[in-house]
């Protein structure tokens, strides 16, 4: 990996996170002065003030009064955006995969979290306070996700995000059948091999879930009627969640770029009653826009990433314009641990290809991504009563020359600029003293540096 | 269970008792213990104050006096202990001694990390009518493998250690552990409780099936609860009135989990980093079992919720170190992990200090490094009446022997470390333990080092990988436990790192090769026999090779465990 000046910047954020001398955290009220406000949902608010109080927004207007105690910032020629929402990550995670079987709705993400990956402050220094973490791609029916909080230093307990329902994984195409070019000497091919096979896969899962939900219910019933001798049905930890997707409480976020296995999976769902939450990638949706918002499905895609892979040769630099423009919920995520800290970017491509206005930009990695998550109602956009869950940026959020000064969750500091640098030399101090210890010596020294000549 | 003795065998025990030892113990024979009386010790019995000069007294394996006022009696085989301090025999609160490691791959503690393995390898441990996945055996019990090797039982009674808990390798549930006294010629005799406690590992065992991954893992371990929930219930209707009801399927598996739902037999969770801590103990809450945090090097992070949960720490004395250099290119490493290896001498202590109850696992360190690192933790804050509580009554209490072992007081099993000078202090020595009763004169620490370099030469190694066979240039030298070297051959030439080789024969290093267009760290992990090495090759993000090493006999003594002494 090349060093470029910005992932130095980050590696020396990174290592004063890694200490965990959190950033200070204080759950009082904090007023921001004159700021430029970027609602997302209710337009731009010039030179106006906003007060955070417990956590919550609780004032916008003009010349508001801080309370006593409040910590009062003032944003002059700042911007207020809401904090981003990546729908798409697989960071903190101790595992991503668990690709052995094609059925893998058992697993949660929830289970393997990390909450001192690095990479989760690296994400807050670029504005982001949520992320929907996902399940990879290796079967039909992956794990369940987690809905998290970037709470960076605190436990995973307290990261995950209060209330947001949760989710699971599935995945078409050729993530799918592709497992089996990697398989093992000896080992068994795991079926399906085919996008055919994986629509028969999700049928039969569901059918089994029916089966499932029935025999429950024929239970329930029983002993509501007082049989004697009942044996409740063995719980099932892999048809549990999909009995939930069925009900209707349980999110689908699926993976997939292909149009014929996009609308496959729509038809499945329609077949089967319950509705898709997001069609993940969907690069070639431009091509089903009309039938992805007749769906009410909404579309999580890449800003760019044409071409990059067999099943995107189809993908066009439009194609989140004309998804949005036929109603389609529409999100930029980033799938990964780097983009992620410039989502801001990746959403300022939309007004390049396709026109999209500065709001309908920016609410594809704010407000849209916090309705596909079903947090809509507690964060995305800038409005009294929402979390306190925000970013200070140094110039407009959708210009190359914007930073992150200060990151917001809950009305608690997770992120600041100006303190960062402040002990980036403390840090390095603390890194150099950490190195004499005796047990970070290596027993070869640095005789294993090679210098490579010329 | 051990037998009582009559009085003319114990006569003849007090006759006998130093040479029968050995010749009993080649003969399979049952060794009688005889009679021993240490004088004029320092005696430190746990259970009280330290007694300056004292005499104890040993009797068919017991001890029978202990006191000031204590005269030895006349049949007694007197040990003068002036300059000595007795303790009571100290306890490796979990280890894998004489549990046999597993043929190829994986390669010893923590199993199935190293690698993947081939469908055709097998853990060290199978129950051959499971009805669940491999790694997911609780019935197992160590001790229906254990194999009494009487060198494995050398290098820790050199360290002092008396008695062992030891438990499978790998596994995610892993099977049942034994407490064993380290003396006796057959499993049998070692025993001093079976089962003691439910292991759980949390890497998958790797081969291609599920659980394959973390993520998995969890998964299976929540489903096999649920599942052992509702077999406790459906036999317990059965047994409740059998007619009328079809006979329910017998299920090894979730019987033996039924025990540990009731909180009979409590669960040693191995984790070490925080999140891993975390996450064994949301588990454990989840189904209300009793859990016990093994290694838990980072455990003293969460001390509050230990203490609060009442969740006791099997602290591990192998403390990391930094292993190897990071290519140029790698991010510098965080903060914490660096931190994270300077705190893990006073992670037992901080434990210790917010009142959560901690035994001391040797955890896989070098035995002659197990004392060591002990006077390293009380360096680093511990108190020595902790420490010494945390390698003898707790791990005791933790097992449920402490009316057996863990103090020095009349009428337990005489397991006493006898020490010329202070335990704590680095210049005192192991000079002998008592085990059962028996008297064992430990070698000498520097004598471990001298016969350990066994892998050192030249080996010609097999490696396969799915692109095909490669064979390469193996040259190792080995210093005490360390090993350096290089290959040489068809995946380039380099320097091997991060290399070691356990006592038991477990092999691992690091080397960069070229497989594909660029070269990179392959690790090795497997075991060393005789003039013999195979194990897997791990490359991250490519599938796991096997490799197969030989080397020209050399006039080593062949089919021996790297690392152990020849019989003398």
């Amino acid at each position: 990996m090349r060093m470029t000046r910005l992932t130095a910047l980050m590696l020396a954020c990174a290592s004063l996170a890694g200490a965990q001398q959190a950033v200070s955290s204080s759950t009082g009220s904090t007023l921001i002065k004159n700021a430029t406000i970027l609602t997302v949902t209710k337009g731009t608010l010039e030179g106006t003030d906003m007060l955070v109080q417990n956590g919550k927004i609780t004032q916008l207007g003009k010349n508001i009064a801080a309370p006593a105690g409040a910590r009062v910032i003032d944003a002059s020629g700042k911007y207020v955006l809401p904090g981003i929402i990546d729908p798409h990550s697989h960071m903190m995670a101790d595992g991503i995969n668990e690709g052995s079987l094609s059925v893998t709705s058992m697993v949660r993400i929830r289970d393997v979290l990390n909450p001192t990956a690095v990479n989760v402050y690296r994400a807050l220094a670029g504005g982001v306070t949520a992320i929907n973490i996902l399940h990879g791609s290796a079967n039909t029916i992956g794990g369940q996700n987690a809905t998290v909080k970037l709470k960076y230093g605190r436990t995973t307990e307290q990261m995950l995000f209060p209330g947001a329902p949760p989710g699971i994984k599935f995945a078409l195409g050729e993530n799918v059948t592709r497992k089996n070019s990697q398989i093992q000497q000896g080992a068994q091919r795991r079926y399906p091999a085919t996008r055919m096979g994986q629509e028969e896969i999700l049928r039969d899962a569901f059918i089994r879930a029916q089966d499932y939900k029935r025999e429950w219910e024929d239970y329930r019933a029983r002993s509501a009627r007082r049989e004697a001798n009942l044996i409740p049905p063995r719980r099932n930890l892999e048809l549990e969640p999909l009995v939930e997707v069925l009900d209707g409480k349980r999110l689908v976020h699926a993976h997939g770029y292909r149009a014929d296995e996009h609308l496959m999976l729509l038809n499945l769902a329609t077949e089967f009653g319950f509705k898709i939450a997001t069609l993940q990638h969907v690069l070639e949706g431009y091509k089903i826009a009309t039938e992805i918002a007749k769906a009410g499905a909404g579309a999580s895609s890449f800003a760019d990433s044409w071409s990059y892979k067999i099943e995107a040769y189809d993908a066009i630099p439009y194609n989140n314009a004309i998804m949005l423009r036929h109603g389609v919920l529409q999100t930029i995520n980033s799938d990964s641990d780097e983009r992620v800290r410039r989502l801001n970017i990746d959403a300022a491509k939309l007004m390049r290809y396709g026109g999209l206005t500065e709001e309908e930009a920016l609410k594809t990695i704010t407000y849209n991504g916090a309705l596909q998550l079903g947090v809509g109602d507690k964060v995305g956009s800038i409005e009294v009563g929402k979390d306190a869950d925000f970013a200070i940026w140094s110039n407009h959020p959708l210009s190359v020359y914007a930073n992150v000064e200060t990151t917001f969750i809950d009305g608690e500091v997770f992120f600041d600029k100006q303190q960062d640098l402040a002990k980036r030399a403390q840090a390095e101090q603390q890194r150099a003293e950490l190195e004499r210890a005796d047990e970070n010596r290596t027993t070869r020294g640095d005789q294993t540096r090679r210098v490579i000549l010329p | 269970m051990r037998s009582r003795l009559t009085r003319p065998v114990m006569l003849a025990a007090a006759l006998t008792a130093g040479v029968a030892t050995t010749a009993a113990a080649q003969l399979g024979e049952r060794v009688i213990p005889g009679t021993y009386a240490i004088t004029n010790a320092r005696i430190v019995p746990v259970s009280g104050p330290s007694i300056d000069r004292g005499t104890i007294v040993i009797r068919d394996g017991l001890i029978v006096a202990v006191g000031t006022s204590v005269a030895a009696p006349a049949d007694a085989r007197v040990i003068d202990g002036t300059g000595l301090t007795v303790y009571p025999g100290l306890i490796d609160a979990l280890s894998n001694v004489g549990v046999p490691a597993r043929q190829q791959g994986g390669g010893g503690g923590g199993g199935g990390f190293f690698g993947q393995q081939s469908a055709a390898q097998q853990p060290a441990l199978a129950a051959p009518n499971s009805q669940h996945p491999v790694g997911l055996q609780p019935e197992l019990r160590v001790i229906d493998v254990l194999r009494i090797d009487a060198d494995a039982f050398e290098a820790p009674r050199s360290a002092g250690i008396t008695a062992t808990l030891t438990a499978p390798r790998d596994g995610i549930f892993m099977g049942q552990s034994a407490l064993i006294n380290l003396t006796g010629a057959n499993p049998q005799e070692t025993l001093v409780r079976s089962p003691v406690a439910l292991h759980v590992g949390f890497n998958a065992v790797r081969g291609g099936g599920y659980p394959g991954s973390l993520l998995g893992v969890f998964a299976s371990l929540r489903q096999m609860l649920l599942d052992a929930q509702r077999y406790r219930d459906i036999q317990a209707a059965y047994a409740r009135n059998p007619r009328g009801m079809r006979r329910p399927e017998t299920d090894h598996s979730l019987a033996a989990l039924v025990p540990v739902l009731s909180k009979e037999v409590p669960v040693v969770m191995h984790a070490n980093a925080q999140r891993e801590i975390e996450r064994a103990l949301d588990l454990a809450n989840e189904f209300g079992l009793r859990a016990y945090i093994a290694g838990g090097e980072e455990a003293w992070r969460i001390a509050d919720r230990l203490k609060r949960e009442n969740v006791p720490v099997i602290a591990t004395l192998n403390f990391p170190r930094r292993s190897g250099t990071a290519s140029e290119d790698a991010d510098p490493e965080p903060l914490r992990l660096l931190q994270s290896r300077v705190d893990a001498p006073r992670n037992a202590g901080k434990l210790a200090a917010a009142g959560v109850r901690v035994a001391f696992t040797s955890g896989g360190v070098a035995m002659t490094d197990f004392l060591t690192n002990v006077r390293k933790a009380v360096e680093s804050g511990m108190a020595r009446d902790q420490a010494l509580r945390s390698l003898t009554l707790t791990p005791a209490e933790l097992y449920g022997v402490a009316d057996r072992l863990g103090t020095i007081e009349a009428g337990k099993i005489a397991n006493l470390t006898v020490v010329r000078g202070d335990l704590f202090n680095s210049a005192g020595r192991v000079t002998q333990v008592f085990v059962d009763g028996r008297p064992v004169t430990v070698r000498a620490p520097a004598a471990e080092t001298a016969e350990a370099s066994v892998a050192s030469g030249t080996w010609t190694l097999t490696a396969t990988f799915p692109e095909g066979e490669r064979t390469i240039t193996l040259n190792v030298r080995q210093e005490g436990e360390q090993l350096r070297g290089s290959i040489q051959g068809a995946l380039g030439s380099g320097d091997i790192n991060n290399a070691s080789l356990s006592s038991a024969g477990e092999l691992k290093f690091s080397v960069p090769i070229t497989l594909g267009p660029a070269s990179e760290e392959a690790t090795f992990s497997g075991t060393l026999t005789g003039n013999v090495m195979r194990g897997t090759i791990a490359i991250v993000g490519r599938p796991n090779g096997t490799f197969v090493g030989t080397r020209p006999d050399t006039g080593r003594p062949a089919g021996r465990p790297a690392g152990q002494r020849p019989p003398r």
